[in-house]
């Protein structure tokens, strides 16, 4: 039984209305980020401790091994408050988090959950949730502006650097990709690779490793975790935020993360390849996010940090060149993508 | 997969992409093996014989003849008259009082008893100052928590051979079946 012809039905609204609405909201929105979130957080601190040969965190439910530590972190910091220092732009400072979060759970409504699970299918959908994800570093530059913080300023400035450098190889990898299925549309994208029951990591590794890395920069996952910089500059652009506030900007970088791992699962990963039902469909996919999650949480207990222009020059002359080889493995491959 | 990007890096140097596999196999092996540190012992401390803690009172066995009151060194029991009641009954204040359990020693009907806790927290300092009814609901949780303790229970007993060793006991002191001593 499908519960969006149920609530349509009931309600009286567009099916189409009740799907745009859900799929932000539950899956693979912000209820399915909630659990990502508190899912992912745990296990990175575990696996950084677990590979520091700590315990990690315990105390919180100890039986469950620390699992609900996150939980209550987010409760504490739920009933924190929000101070607004004086020499801030009080409302581009509040707003700021708020419509940056908002504007990355807006590609929830582009990326699919499963089959049949989305908000709106678009035959530009790819390209949609990219502009989507990459609308966020000016929103994060406005909150290191409005902080009138040195720490968040440079923040600020490095998040701009960042954005440029990695966006560019994000967005030819994930070019290269859509010039090898072509299509920039997720359901066609995966019904493509399961047409062919070859996933893209097989036919673009290139395209798939550029994405991946450039996705860790964008997020400001380590090694390159220069816009948060805990050593060098506190917290970035969060310096000043507190409560809700930091929670909301803490949760910008999960986020970004889960959209940009939905979207390497359905063009690298096949999406829900061995499943077309719904349900088993949307838990591969979920499955699937997780895993790269997790390996992308991983990489931080493996890496130390890399400097500003290190990434930049790795990024420009190293990285962005490749993904030009992406696209001519991609030009001599997809005819097997060919309909 | 990591060959070509780590290849294409830096061709002068062959190594890197070995080096790239190697850190993270280094990581994975690392997250399988036990950690290093332990957990801190979560135990609380049994009673001890002749632990003197603070002084919980049971209002039922009182008679009123304030001998309390009046061995107390640090003046810490007063006698209070309580409504409805002909006899005196004493209060207490935490915050004056040393100890010593002479109350409890000269108590004819031991209504007066030694816990074993003295480390309690009191929203301010009135609160410490108790007048008899409250000392009486007031020992009652006191002696609850006593016998339901939220965790196992540690007592220090001297080893000649060993030292210092600690054992697990239940609330009444006796030694838990799984006895199994833990030396820190």
């Amino acid at each position: 039984m499908d519960p969006i012809a149920w609530l349509s039905g009931s309600l009286g609204v567009p099916y189409w209305a009740v799907r745009a609405v859900a799929a932000p909201l539950v899956y693979p929105g912000l209820a399915a980020f909630m659990v990502v979130a508190l899912f992912i957080i745990w296990a990175e601190r575990k696996i950084a401790a677990r590979v520091q040969m700590r315990v990690g965190p315990l105390y919180v439910s100890r039986r469950l091994g620390g699992a609900l530590q996150v939980l209550a972190d987010g409760v504490r910091i739920a009933f924190q408050e929000i101070i607004i220092p004086v020499g801030v732009e009080k409302w581009s400072f509040v707003l700021s988090p708020i419509l940056a979060f908002t504007v990355v759970s807006l590609a929830f409504t582009m990326v699919p959950g499963g089959p049949g699970i989305y908000g709106f299918r678009s035959s530009l959908s790819l390209l949609a949730t990219y502009a989507i994800v990459t609308l966020t570093p000016i929103l994060v530059i406005v909150m290191g502006w409005a902080s009138n913080n040195k720490f968040s300023y440079i923040g600020a400035g490095r998040e701009a650097l960042v954005s440029i450098t990695g966006e560019a190889t994000l967005l030819a990898s994930l070019l290269a990709a859509a010039m090898m299925y072509g299509s920039m549309d997720f359901v066609e994208i995966v019904e493509a690779q399961m047409r062919s029951h070859v996933p893209g990591l097989v036919a673009n590794p290139v395209a798939a490793l550029l994405f991946f890395i450039a996705a860790l920069l964008v997020t400001d996952r380590l090694p390159f975790d220069l816009v948060l910089g805990e050593q060098e500059i506190v917290q970035g652009p969060y310096t000043e935020y507190t409560g809700l506030l930091f929670a909301l900007s803490m949760a910008l970088g999960y986020a970004k993360l889960y959209v940009l791992m939905l979207v390497f699962t359905h063009v690298f990963l096949a999406g829900w390849a061995p499943f077309t039902s719904p349900l088993l469909g949307s838990i591969a996919v979920f499955a699937k996010t997780l895993l790269l999650m997790l390996v992308a949480v991983f990489l931080r207990s493996v890496y130390g940090r890399m400097r500003l222009d290190q990434v930049a020059s790795m990024f420009w002359s190293k990285l962005f060149p490749l993904a030009l080889v992406a696209f001519v493995v991609s030009a001599l491959i997809h005819p097997i993508y060919a309909p | 997969m990591a060959g070509s990007a780590g290849g294409d890096r830096h061709r002068s140097r062959p190594g890197l992409v070995r080096a790239h596999l190697e850190a993270i196999a280094t990581a994975a092996r690392r997250l399988l093996e036990p950690p290093m540190t332990m957990p801190i012992p979560d135990y609380g401390d049994a009673r001890v014989p002749g632990y003197r803690g603070v002084v919980l009172f049971d209002y039922d066995k009182c008679i009123g003849c304030s001998l309390c009151a009046q061995i107390c060194p640090a003046r810490a029991i007063k006698m209070y008259r309580v409504p409805g009641d002909k006899r005196l009954r004493p209060g207490y204040n935490v915050g004056r009082c040393i100890f010593c359990g002479l109350c409890t020693d000269i108590c004819p009907t031991d209504a007066l008893s030694e816990s074993i806790v003295h480390d309690r927290v009191y929203d301010d300092v009135p609160s410490m100052d108790m007048d008899p009814v409250d000392w009486a609901v007031w020992s009652r949780r006191v002696l609850e928590e006593e016998r339901k303790p939220g965790r196992p229970l540690l007592r220090a007993r001297v080893d000649p051979e060993r030292g210092l060793v600690y054992e697990r006991v239940d609330a009444e002191g006796g030694p838990v079946a799984e006895e199994k001593g833990e030396e820190r």
